[in-house]
Protein backbone atom coordinates (compact mmCIF):
# COMPACT_ATOMS: atom_id res chain seq x y z
CA UNK A 1 0.00 0.00 0.00
CA UNK A 2 0.93 3.87 -0.76
CA UNK A 3 -0.40 7.24 -0.46
CA UNK A 4 -1.86 8.21 -3.53
CA UNK A 5 -0.20 10.52 -5.54
CA UNK A 6 -0.85 14.71 -5.35
CA UNK A 7 -0.02 15.27 -2.47
CA UNK A 8 3.27 17.10 -0.81
CA UNK A 9 4.20 16.73 2.89
CA UNK A 10 6.29 19.54 4.44
CA UNK A 11 7.37 21.24 7.72
CA UNK A 12 5.98 24.69 7.86
CA UNK A 13 6.72 26.42 11.13
CA UNK A 14 7.52 23.21 13.25
CA UNK A 15 4.16 21.56 11.96
CA UNK A 16 4.19 18.95 9.25
CA UNK A 17 1.21 19.76 6.77
CA UNK A 18 -0.02 17.62 3.98
CA UNK A 19 -1.45 20.11 1.07
CA UNK A 20 -2.72 18.73 -1.88
CA UNK A 21 -1.10 19.66 -5.15
CA UNK A 22 -1.72 19.00 -9.08
CA UNK A 23 -5.64 18.28 -10.13
CA UNK A 24 -6.29 17.47 -6.47
CA UNK A 25 -5.73 21.31 -5.08
CA UNK A 26 -8.75 22.38 -7.32
CA UNK A 27 -11.31 20.47 -5.21
CA UNK A 28 -9.37 20.50 -1.95
CA UNK A 29 -8.76 23.49 0.22
CA UNK A 30 -8.17 22.39 3.34
CA UNK A 31 -4.71 21.30 5.05
CA UNK A 32 -3.81 18.09 6.98
CA UNK A 33 -1.63 18.22 10.17
CA UNK A 34 0.08 15.43 11.36
CA UNK A 35 2.08 14.66 14.34
CA UNK A 36 5.94 13.68 13.73
CA UNK A 37 4.83 9.52 13.90
CA UNK A 38 2.25 10.56 11.42
CA UNK A 39 4.57 12.26 9.66
CA UNK A 40 7.51 9.05 9.75
CA UNK A 41 4.69 7.02 8.39
CA UNK A 42 3.31 9.29 5.76
CA UNK A 43 7.26 9.89 4.52
CA UNK A 44 7.91 6.12 4.05
CA UNK A 45 4.25 5.18 2.63
CA UNK A 46 5.09 7.51 -0.02
CA UNK A 47 6.39 4.52 -1.73
CA UNK A 48 5.11 1.22 -1.33
CA UNK A 49 5.38 -0.72 1.93
CA UNK A 50 3.37 -3.25 3.76
CA UNK A 51 2.53 -2.77 7.31
CA UNK A 52 4.55 -4.83 8.95
CA UNK A 53 8.06 -3.23 6.88
CA UNK A 54 5.90 0.28 8.75
CA UNK A 55 6.53 -1.60 12.12
CA UNK A 56 9.74 -1.97 11.36
CA UNK A 57 10.83 1.38 10.45
CA UNK A 58 9.53 2.60 13.37
CA UNK A 59 10.98 0.23 15.94
CA UNK A 60 14.44 1.32 14.24
CA UNK A 61 13.48 5.13 14.11
CA UNK A 62 11.74 5.32 17.34
CA UNK A 63 12.13 4.38 21.06
CA UNK A 64 9.05 2.02 21.55
CA UNK A 65 7.70 -1.31 21.83
CA UNK A 66 6.33 -3.23 19.00
CA UNK A 67 2.97 -3.48 20.79
CA UNK A 68 2.85 0.40 19.88
CA UNK A 69 4.35 0.30 16.84
CA UNK A 70 1.94 -2.05 15.60
CA UNK A 71 -0.79 -0.14 17.46
CA UNK A 72 0.47 3.78 15.72
CA UNK A 73 0.46 2.27 12.01
CA UNK A 74 -3.08 0.36 12.58
CA UNK A 75 -4.04 3.89 13.53
CA UNK A 76 -2.64 5.88 11.16
CA UNK A 77 -3.50 3.61 8.52
CA UNK A 78 -7.13 2.93 8.65
CA UNK A 79 -7.52 6.98 9.44
CA UNK A 80 -5.43 7.31 5.80
CA UNK A 81 -8.09 5.11 4.33
CA UNK A 82 -10.59 6.38 5.94
CA UNK A 83 -9.73 10.01 4.36
CA UNK A 84 -9.47 8.04 1.05
CA UNK A 85 -5.34 8.91 0.63
CA UNK A 86 -3.95 5.22 0.11
CA UNK A 87 -3.66 4.03 -3.41
CA UNK A 88 -4.23 0.02 -3.07
CA UNK B 1 4.10 46.71 -23.33
CA UNK B 2 4.39 48.58 -20.21
CA UNK B 3 7.61 48.19 -17.37
CA UNK B 4 6.42 48.80 -14.00
CA UNK B 5 8.94 47.70 -10.54
CA UNK B 6 6.47 46.18 -8.25
CA UNK B 7 8.23 44.61 -5.01
CA UNK B 8 11.76 45.55 -6.32
CA UNK B 9 10.79 42.95 -9.63
CA UNK B 10 11.03 45.14 -13.13
CA UNK B 11 7.36 43.74 -15.24
CA UNK B 12 7.42 43.71 -18.47
CA UNK B 13 3.76 43.72 -18.95
CA UNK B 14 0.95 44.02 -21.28
CA UNK B 15 -2.27 45.92 -20.66
CA UNK B 16 -4.65 48.40 -22.54
CA UNK B 17 -7.52 48.76 -20.42
CA UNK B 18 -8.35 51.76 -17.68
CA UNK B 19 -8.11 50.15 -14.27
CA UNK B 20 -4.69 49.00 -15.34
CA UNK B 21 -3.54 52.03 -17.16
CA UNK B 22 -4.60 54.06 -14.13
CA UNK B 23 -3.08 51.63 -11.25
CA UNK B 24 -0.26 50.87 -12.61
CA UNK B 25 0.98 54.45 -13.41
CA UNK B 26 2.20 54.36 -9.92
CA UNK B 27 4.69 51.97 -10.45
CA UNK B 28 6.19 52.64 -13.99
CA UNK B 29 9.89 52.45 -13.85
CA UNK B 30 12.88 52.31 -16.42
CA UNK B 31 14.99 48.98 -16.60
CA UNK B 32 17.42 47.41 -19.29
CA UNK B 33 16.48 43.78 -18.61
CA UNK B 34 12.78 42.49 -17.28
CA UNK B 35 12.90 40.10 -14.28
CA UNK B 36 9.57 38.85 -15.20
CA UNK B 37 7.54 39.04 -18.24
CA UNK B 38 3.35 39.25 -18.47
CA UNK B 39 2.18 38.67 -21.70
CA UNK B 40 -1.25 37.29 -21.67
CA UNK B 41 -2.84 36.82 -25.32
CA UNK B 42 -5.61 38.66 -25.95
CA UNK B 43 -7.98 35.48 -27.02
CA UNK B 44 -7.10 34.09 -23.51
CA UNK B 45 -8.40 37.77 -21.94
CA UNK B 46 -11.70 37.17 -24.02
CA UNK B 47 -12.25 33.37 -23.15
CA UNK B 48 -11.79 34.04 -19.75
CA UNK B 49 -14.53 36.86 -20.29
CA UNK B 50 -16.93 34.43 -21.83
CA UNK B 51 -16.76 32.43 -18.72
CA UNK B 52 -16.84 35.28 -15.99
CA UNK B 53 -19.56 37.53 -18.69
CA UNK B 54 -20.96 39.13 -15.27
CA UNK B 55 -17.24 41.01 -15.62
CA UNK B 56 -16.24 43.25 -17.83
CA UNK B 57 -12.71 43.07 -20.09
CA UNK B 58 -11.49 45.56 -18.05
CA UNK B 59 -11.67 43.75 -14.76
CA UNK B 60 -10.49 40.71 -16.15
CA UNK B 61 -7.38 42.08 -17.51
CA UNK B 62 -6.76 43.56 -14.06
CA UNK B 63 -7.71 39.95 -11.64
CA UNK B 64 -5.56 37.93 -14.44
CA UNK B 65 -2.63 40.02 -14.72
CA UNK B 66 -2.79 40.37 -10.99
CA UNK B 67 -2.82 36.60 -11.00
CA UNK B 68 -0.14 36.07 -12.84
CA UNK B 69 2.58 38.65 -11.13
CA UNK B 70 1.68 36.74 -7.76
CA UNK B 71 2.55 33.52 -8.96
CA UNK B 72 5.69 34.80 -10.48
CA UNK B 73 6.27 36.42 -6.82
CA UNK B 74 6.75 32.42 -5.67
CA UNK B 75 9.99 32.92 -7.36
CA UNK B 76 11.16 36.00 -5.54
CA UNK B 77 10.96 34.80 -1.95
CA UNK B 78 7.34 36.26 -1.92
CA UNK B 79 3.39 35.76 -1.55
CA UNK B 80 0.57 37.32 -1.67
CA UNK B 81 -1.57 37.81 1.23
CA UNK B 82 -4.83 38.44 1.09
CA UNK B 83 -5.43 41.02 3.34
CA UNK B 84 -6.31 44.94 3.72
CA UNK B 85 -2.06 46.80 4.71
CA UNK B 86 -2.46 49.47 7.11
CA UNK B 87 1.06 51.53 7.41
CA UNK B 88 1.67 52.98 11.40
CA UNK B 89 4.96 53.62 13.08
CA UNK B 90 6.73 52.26 10.36
CA UNK B 91 5.70 48.82 10.13
CA UNK B 92 3.03 47.53 7.81
CA UNK B 93 0.00 45.67 9.83
CA UNK B 94 -2.27 43.01 7.55
CA UNK B 95 -5.84 42.31 8.77
CA UNK B 96 -6.72 39.25 6.30
CA UNK B 97 -10.09 37.90 6.33
CA UNK B 98 -12.87 36.45 3.45
CA UNK B 99 -13.74 38.91 1.20
CA UNK B 100 -16.66 40.69 3.01
CA UNK B 101 -15.75 40.33 6.87
CA UNK B 102 -14.51 44.15 7.40
CA UNK B 103 -11.29 43.95 6.87
CA UNK B 104 -10.61 46.78 4.69
CA UNK B 105 -13.69 48.84 6.64
CA UNK B 106 -11.52 48.31 9.87
CA UNK B 107 -8.19 49.48 7.98
CA UNK B 108 -10.30 52.47 6.99
CA UNK B 109 -11.51 52.98 10.64
CA UNK B 110 -7.93 53.33 11.75
CA UNK B 111 -7.22 55.56 8.65
CA UNK B 112 -10.32 57.82 10.84
CA UNK B 113 -8.79 57.39 14.01
CA UNK B 114 -5.28 58.39 13.63
CA UNK B 115 -5.58 60.78 10.12
CA UNK B 116 -5.09 59.98 7.00
CA UNK B 117 -1.07 60.57 6.76
CA UNK B 118 -0.64 58.68 9.95
CA UNK B 119 -2.11 55.38 8.72
CA UNK B 120 -1.29 54.99 5.24
CA UNK B 121 -3.05 52.00 3.32
CA UNK B 122 -0.37 50.36 1.57
CA UNK B 123 -2.42 47.90 -0.49
CA UNK B 124 -6.28 47.01 0.32
CA UNK B 125 -6.87 44.26 -0.64
CA UNK B 126 -3.80 42.30 -1.95
CA UNK B 127 -0.31 43.33 -0.37
CA UNK B 128 2.76 41.28 -1.67
CA UNK B 129 5.42 40.27 1.29
CA UNK B 130 8.84 39.32 0.69
CA UNK B 131 11.83 37.95 2.24
CA UNK B 132 15.22 39.89 1.28
CA UNK B 133 17.96 40.62 3.20
CA UNK B 134 16.83 38.16 6.01
CA UNK B 135 13.78 40.70 6.67
CA UNK B 136 10.43 40.62 5.56
CA UNK B 137 8.92 43.35 3.64
CA UNK B 138 5.41 44.03 2.80
CA UNK B 139 5.14 46.28 -0.46
CA UNK B 140 1.99 48.08 -2.31
CA UNK B 141 1.06 46.62 -5.69
CA UNK B 142 -1.39 48.31 -8.40
CA UNK B 143 -3.76 44.98 -7.72
CA UNK B 144 -5.80 46.04 -4.34
CA UNK B 145 -9.19 45.00 -5.41
CA UNK B 146 -12.53 47.07 -5.45
CA UNK B 147 -10.70 50.06 -3.98
CA UNK B 148 -7.64 51.54 -5.86
CA UNK B 149 -6.22 52.46 -2.30
CA UNK B 150 -2.32 51.39 -2.80
CA UNK B 151 1.06 52.98 -2.33
CA UNK B 152 4.30 52.08 -4.34
CA UNK B 153 5.99 51.48 -1.17
CA UNK B 154 7.99 49.01 0.84
CA UNK B 155 7.57 48.66 4.42
CA UNK B 156 8.80 46.20 7.65
CA UNK B 157 5.68 43.60 8.30
CA UNK B 158 4.84 44.24 11.66
CA UNK B 159 2.00 41.62 12.27
CA UNK B 160 -0.16 39.16 10.59
CA UNK B 161 -3.37 39.65 11.90
CA UNK B 162 -6.83 37.45 11.22
CA UNK B 163 -9.98 39.26 11.57
CA UNK B 164 -13.75 38.20 12.73
CA UNK B 165 -16.33 40.37 12.96
CA UNK B 166 -17.56 39.98 16.73
CA UNK B 167 -19.91 42.12 19.20
CA UNK B 168 -16.99 43.18 21.61
CA UNK B 169 -12.88 43.77 20.79
CA UNK B 170 -10.59 41.35 21.93
CA UNK B 171 -6.96 40.51 20.18
CA UNK B 172 -5.37 37.09 21.01
CA UNK B 173 -1.80 36.03 19.54
CA UNK B 174 -2.04 32.78 18.10
CA UNK B 175 0.65 29.80 17.05
CA UNK B 176 2.18 29.39 13.78
CA UNK B 177 0.19 25.81 13.65
CA UNK B 178 -3.34 28.03 14.25
CA UNK B 179 -2.25 30.76 11.30
CA UNK B 180 -1.16 27.91 8.58
CA UNK B 181 -4.64 26.80 7.24
CA UNK B 182 -5.45 30.53 8.00
CA UNK B 183 -2.91 31.67 5.64
CA UNK B 184 -3.79 29.17 3.15
CA UNK B 185 -7.11 30.04 2.96
CA UNK B 186 -6.20 33.56 2.04
CA UNK B 187 -3.87 33.43 -0.53
CA UNK B 188 -3.34 31.64 -4.03
CA UNK B 189 -2.43 27.61 -4.17
CA UNK B 190 0.08 27.10 -6.52
CA UNK B 191 -0.95 24.19 -8.53
CA UNK B 192 2.30 22.76 -9.64
CA UNK B 193 4.24 21.00 -7.06
CA UNK B 194 7.82 23.10 -7.02
CA UNK B 195 5.60 26.40 -6.61
CA UNK B 196 3.68 24.83 -3.90
CA UNK B 197 7.05 24.06 -2.54
CA UNK B 198 7.93 27.30 -2.70
CA UNK B 199 5.05 29.07 -0.65
CA UNK B 200 5.44 26.59 1.98
CA UNK B 201 8.88 27.56 2.64
CA UNK B 202 8.33 30.83 2.37
CA UNK B 203 5.54 30.26 4.69
CA UNK B 204 8.11 28.32 7.27
CA UNK B 205 9.97 31.58 7.61
CA UNK B 206 7.17 34.26 7.59
CA UNK B 207 5.33 31.72 10.65
CA UNK B 208 8.08 31.32 12.49
CA UNK B 209 9.28 35.03 12.66
CA UNK B 210 6.36 37.22 12.30
CA UNK B 211 3.65 37.92 15.26
CA UNK B 212 0.16 36.50 14.60
CA UNK B 213 -3.12 37.36 15.98
CA UNK B 214 -6.75 36.98 16.18
CA UNK B 215 -8.46 40.14 16.30
CA UNK B 216 -12.55 40.40 16.59
CA UNK B 217 -13.88 43.21 16.16
CA UNK B 218 -16.73 45.64 15.70
CA UNK B 219 -16.96 49.24 13.92
CA UNK B 220 -15.98 51.31 16.38
CA UNK B 221 -13.12 53.51 18.03
CA UNK B 222 -12.74 51.49 20.70
CA UNK B 223 -12.15 48.41 18.05
CA UNK B 224 -9.16 50.25 16.48
CA UNK B 225 -7.84 50.89 19.94
CA UNK B 226 -8.43 47.33 21.14
CA UNK B 227 -6.33 46.14 17.62
CA UNK B 228 -3.49 48.69 17.60
CA UNK B 229 -2.97 48.33 21.42
CA UNK B 230 -3.07 44.54 21.22
CA UNK B 231 -0.72 44.15 18.11
CA UNK B 232 1.69 47.29 17.31
CA UNK B 233 5.12 46.47 16.86
CA UNK B 234 7.02 47.36 20.55
CA UNK B 235 10.47 49.41 20.32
Amino acid sequence: MKIKDGYLLREVAGSNIVVPIGEGAMDFSGVITLNDVGAFIWKNMEEDITKDELVRKILAEYDVDEETAKKDVEEYVSSLKGADLIAD
Amino acid sequence: MHKLRVADINLLIKYKYDTMLKQGAFYEADFEKPNVTIDIPDEMLEQWHKESPHLTIDDIEYVYTGASFYEALLHFNGFMLHSSGVVKDGYAYLFSADPGTGKSTHTALWQKYFGENNAMIINDDKPAIRLTDNKLWVYGTPWSGKTDKNINMKVPLGAIVFLERSENNWVKEIEPKEAIPLVMQQTIRPVEKDKMIMLLDMLDRVLSSVKLYRLGCNISDEAVEVSYNGIRVEE
